[in-house]
């Protein structure tokens, strides 16, 4: 941290929130309440991380300005009477998770992170059949041949190749080979993968489950299915890696997301028979990870929650937050990395939210949160799902966290 | 101040050499204290016909992480199937071998556990951990740092690295995680299995490093020795549950070569290769073993009958066994450098040979190693079996008729198998105070835990004297955590949170540059990103840190 002459104070090695990558060398401008980021961040978190030197708003109850401890009465009022909450957005860090959690106990309703359809296409495969996953460091120093399947992840995970794939890592005896299925990588993505072998395989559209049903059944050693494109160089090329990767962003994955997943990790399952393999199942944004690791340290379900009479049940479709919004009476929702809209619907809304949110409609209750990281201190996972990161305090603009504002609305329910 | 007298139970307090002393136990401001130190009008809980101990400690228990929170994942039909009734001091969780956070406390706070320590902390996991452990109620906690996969270290062995160096690392890798004793898990033999290595005997050369399971091991005995942890290294040795591995814990207690080892889930390294099936009790000569040495101590890890699952850093072991899965579906992970976890769901069946056998050999070494102040009482929760199954341990321990009832409905080749008929020893109610009280804190270092004299933390527990010593052990009369009272009659009555333990022995600052080296070259990220801070733990309230001989 450096005083610079314009008076404004220079933080290094940021850990960034947003993507789940764990970037830790970003830079920070902060003066007063306005925030730059400098070097080390992608363009993307830059936006995100970007603070004019205007003041946090109010507090809002039905669009009029009030201090916060109104607000947060209002909303525990509105709660008190609600029949069928949903609580949705769950952009938080982990103490912001664990108290809408309780909240929810309390009052009743649905729990579900917005970033969470790709976590189900995930799920599908994990926790149906499991499979051998892998992380960031294994990844950089020892996967020799690394296959993106589907569409390039860097789109969502910036600064992936840099960080992942590097050119040179600890075990790696020449060039780490990168082959992208069915997906094209980025410009950027290039630019990052310079001293790789880069090779692109191109899929057919909606062809991704058969492209990869054809590579479990070549690795496996079945009979081959015919069909375009040639997967057998591939094949083999899995077969005699040292440790191969199958890397996917469940997120940007179709329809058949699950189909693809559950193919790519059958082929991760034959190639370990007699060699090395992983998977790294990149998940979402905006602590969704550590969102689903407190919900199954508190509940024992991987969210999509249903809380009634105190207890939690789990239920994929039931409580995703599209199928309790076509019941519920109140949304309230939490974004706390950024200025994310609420799902359009008919209930009353307790938005819980990054300052800079701009509404379709006025929420009944707004409350303007701090972001994780740059407000307050915090906790955060890593997209690969083992990895926690620390978060830090870089500015006070006098806004509170997720869990001080649930917490209170919690401890003001009659 | 805040006093309480617990009077008209029978003190049983091995530690301070009480068989049944008829005294009162007196706890002022949460430490136990002289019989007249309490104010007349401190709150008095009736005793008569009680057993008033310590509270209980677990030196072994799968309780948070990430390989936790894949099994619960995993056995979604057991969360679904129980849930935990809503209370005034409940959390909304379930779950028996995956329980949630919240439950895990409720569970083991009912039956006079106040003190359960994470026997795999994976440093690459430790925040998430310490995160979820702070989430558990009622118990103190702790986590031991799972080390001799990580590449950093055999590098340092591989390339010659002085035991001071490693003892650097060692404290540096403490203090970043904040936990208090090192485990090791298959020494060098997870780290080779990502080089594809199969399996790893103790004098096997890993292939990358050229380091072999016996070397790790007595490197880092020496470097807990020499930083003075309390706490032995704590070894889940290699062949996890191979027939035949016997051999392999024989030559690992040799190679300990008289300093202190502590051996974890015995029970699943005590086997042999005889008979039709190959498959026999090695737990004659390992308890021989026991006897013979006394650096050595060992908890057994217990095999209970039932549905339950597997969860191990041993991914080399947990992929052999993933075809024996039930139901069928596991998940695997290698991390971070570092190590690894396999989750297997497993159901142990009293009527298969090979399960049968376990659940003989487990108490056969209970039975047969002589002191009890060298053998836990555990199940290696979850894996083999719930730690909610422990009442039903004691009793087969304590009652020779109801073991002989249990044991007549195995499977009959296991019965040809097993000696355990011939045993006639019970425990005694002393010895369940030492295997589940007095020797846990001893062989920790926990000086005021395990025990009831004066000074010592005020965790008390009274237990309904009881002939069925199952229905004895599975409700406690009254529970105090630091002089409070949270269990009354079997019952949660008020909800407290407990401290976590910790080490932090010093180090030659020069680890600090080397840490940061390693960790922007190989790991992809920064080493101070990596280390947690004091007030990552339970928000910088609740920890506890231990001395050790090179202290900080």
């Amino acid at each position: 941290m450096t005083d610079q002459a314009s008076g404004g104070v220079t933080h290094e090695d940021v850990v960034c929130p947003f993507c789940g990558l764990g970037c830790d060398d970003a830079t920070l401008k902060v003066s007063g309440e306005a925030v730059e980021a400098g070097e080390g961040v992608c363009g993307r978190a830059a936006a995100l991380f970007r603070r004019g030197p205007e003041p946090a708003p109010s507090a809002r109850v039905n669009g009029r300005d009030v201090p916060l401890d109104v607000a947060v009465s209002a909303a525990a009022e509105l709660l008190a009477g609600a029949r069928s909450p949903a609580y949705a957005g769950l952009g938080a860090d982990v103490d912001g998770v664990r108290a809408i959690l309780k909240l929810a106990a309390k009052t009743g309703g649905s729990v579900d992170h917005y970033a969470s359809p790709g976590l189900y296409k995930n799920l599908a495969s994990s926790q149906r059949k499991g499979w051998i996953a892998t992380t960031f460091a294994e990844v950089r120093n020892r996967c020799d041949l690394f296959v993106v399947v589907g569409p390039d992840p860097s789109k969502a995970f910036h600064q992936l190749y840099s960080r992942v794939t590097p050119k040179t890592g600890r075990f790696l005896t020449g060039p780490r080979k990168v082959v992208f299925v069915g997906g094209e990588p980025t410009a950027e993505a290039k630019a990052q993968l310079d001293g790789s072998t880069v090779e692109t395989i191109p899929v057919p559209d909606s062809g991704l489950v058969d492209a990869m049903s054809r590579l479990q059944a070549l690795v496996a050693g079945q009979a081959p299915v015919a069909g375009a494109p040639d997967l057998a160089p591939l094949a083999e090329a899995l077969k005699s890696a040292k440790y191969a990767v199958l890397a996917w962003s469940a997120s940007s994955l179709g329809d058949d997301g699950d189909l693809v997943v559950e193919r790519a990790v059958s082929v991760v399952d034959a190639l370990n028979v007699s060699t090395r393999a992983a998977c790294l199942p990149l998940s979402g944004k905006d602590n969704l990870t550590g969102a689903y690791h407190v919900s199954l340290w508190t509940t024992g379900f991987p969210l999509r929650l249903g809380f009634r009479d105190g207890v939690s049940e789990h239920d994929q479709s039931a409580y995703s937050t599209e199928a309790a919004l076509e019941d519920a009476d109140i949304l309230v929702w939490t974004s706390a990395f950024r200025p994310e809209k609420p799902p359009s619907s008919d209930a009353q809304i307790i938005a819980i939210a990054h300052p800079g949110t701009e509404f379709e409609r006025e929420p009944d209750v707004f409350i303007p949160v701090g972001q994780p990281g740059l407000d307050h201190a915090g906790l955060v996972f890593r997209a690969d799902s083992v990895v926690g990161l620390p978060l830090k305090k870089y500015r006070d603009a006098g806004l509170k966290s997720v869990a001080e504002v649930v917490t209170g609305i919690a401890e003001a329910q009659p | 101040m805040s006093a309480v007298r617990i009077t008209n139970g029978k003190v049983l307090d091995p530690a301070n050499g009480e068989a049944a002393t008829l005294r009162d136990v007196v706890v002022v401001d949460g430490r136990v204290a002289a019989a007249d130190a309490a104010p007349a009008n401190a709150e008095t809980i009736d005793a008569k016909g009680g057993i008033v101990m310590a509270g209980a400690i677990d030196i072994h228990s799968h309780i948070a992480g990430g390989k936790s929170n894949i099994s619960r994942l995993l056995m979604s039909e057991e969360q679904r199937a129980i849930r935990e009734p809503k209370g005034e001091f409940c959390g909304c969780g379930g779950g028996l071998s995956t329980m949630t956070a919240h439950a895990t406390g409720c569970r083991y706070a009912e039956m006079g556990y106040t003190a359960v320590f994470e026997p795999a902390m994976v440093a690459s996991n430790a925040r998430h951990m310490h995160a979820e452990m702070a989430d558990i109620p009622f118990l103190d906690t702790g986590g031991y740092l799972v080390l001799g996969n990580d590449d950093k270290l055999l590098d340092f062995i591989a390339t010659g690295a002085s035991q001071q160096e490693v003892n650097d690392y060692v404290a540096w890798m403490l203090a970043a995680t904040k936990t208090m004793a090192i485990k090791i898990v298959n020494p060098g033999g997870i780290n080779a299995f990502k080089f594809n290595q199969r399996k790893l005997d103790l004098d096997e050369q890993n292939e990358r490093y050229g380091v072999t399971p016996r070397k790790v091991l007595q490197t880092l005995v020496k470097a807990v020795k020499e930083l003075g942890l309390a706490h032995p290294i704590h070894l889940h040795g290699c062949n996890l549950g191979v027939p035949g591995n016997e051999q392999t814990t024989l030559d690992t207690i040799a190679a300990a070569e008289g300093l202190p080892l502590h051996l974890t889930h015995v029970q699943f390294h005590s086997y042999g290769t005889e008979g039709d099936r190959k498959f026999s009790s090695g737990a004659a000569k390992i308890a021989e073993a026991v006897n013979k040495n006394p650096n050595i101590t060992v908890d057994v890890g217990q095999v209970m009958f039932g549905q339950t699952v597997t969860a191990s850093a041993d991914l080399m072991s947990q992929y052999r066994n993933r075809g024996i899965a039930t139901p069928k579906r596991w998940l695997g992970m290698d991390m971070e450098m570092d190590a690894a976890c396999g989750i297997v769901p497993f159901e142990y069946k009293d009527k298969n040979f090979v399960n049968a056998l376990q659940w003989a050999i487990g108490l056969e070494l209970f039975l047969l190693i002589e002191d009890p102040w060298r053998v836990f009482l555990t199940t290696d929760h979850p894996n083999g079996g719930p730690f909610t199954t422990y009442p039903h341990l004691i009793k087969l321990l304590m009652d020779r008729s109801f073991r002989e009832e249990q044991f007549a409905r195995l499977n009959k080749a296991a019965r040809k198998a097993s000696n355990l008929l011939e045993i006639k020893r019970e425990y005694t109610l002393e010895e369940i105070a030492i295997v589940t009280r007095a020797a846990p804190a001893k062989i920790l270092g926990l000086t005021d835990r395990g025990h009831l004299g004066a000074g010592a933390v005020g965790d008390v527990v009274v237990y309904r004297e009881d002939k069925d010593r199952e229905a004895m052990f599975q409700k406690a009369d009254y529970v105090l955590k630091d002089g409070r009272v949270i269990v009354k009659d079997g019952e949660i009555v008020d909800l407290v949170y407990g401290r976590t333990h910790q080490v932090a022995p010093d180090y030659d600052k020069s680890m600090d540059s080397k840490m940061d080296r390693w960790f922007d070259e190989a790991m992809g990220y920064k080493a101070k990103t990596f280390r947690l801070s004091d007030d990552e733990i339970r928000g910088g309230r609740g920890t506890v840190r231990h001395q050790t001989v090179r202290a900080s």
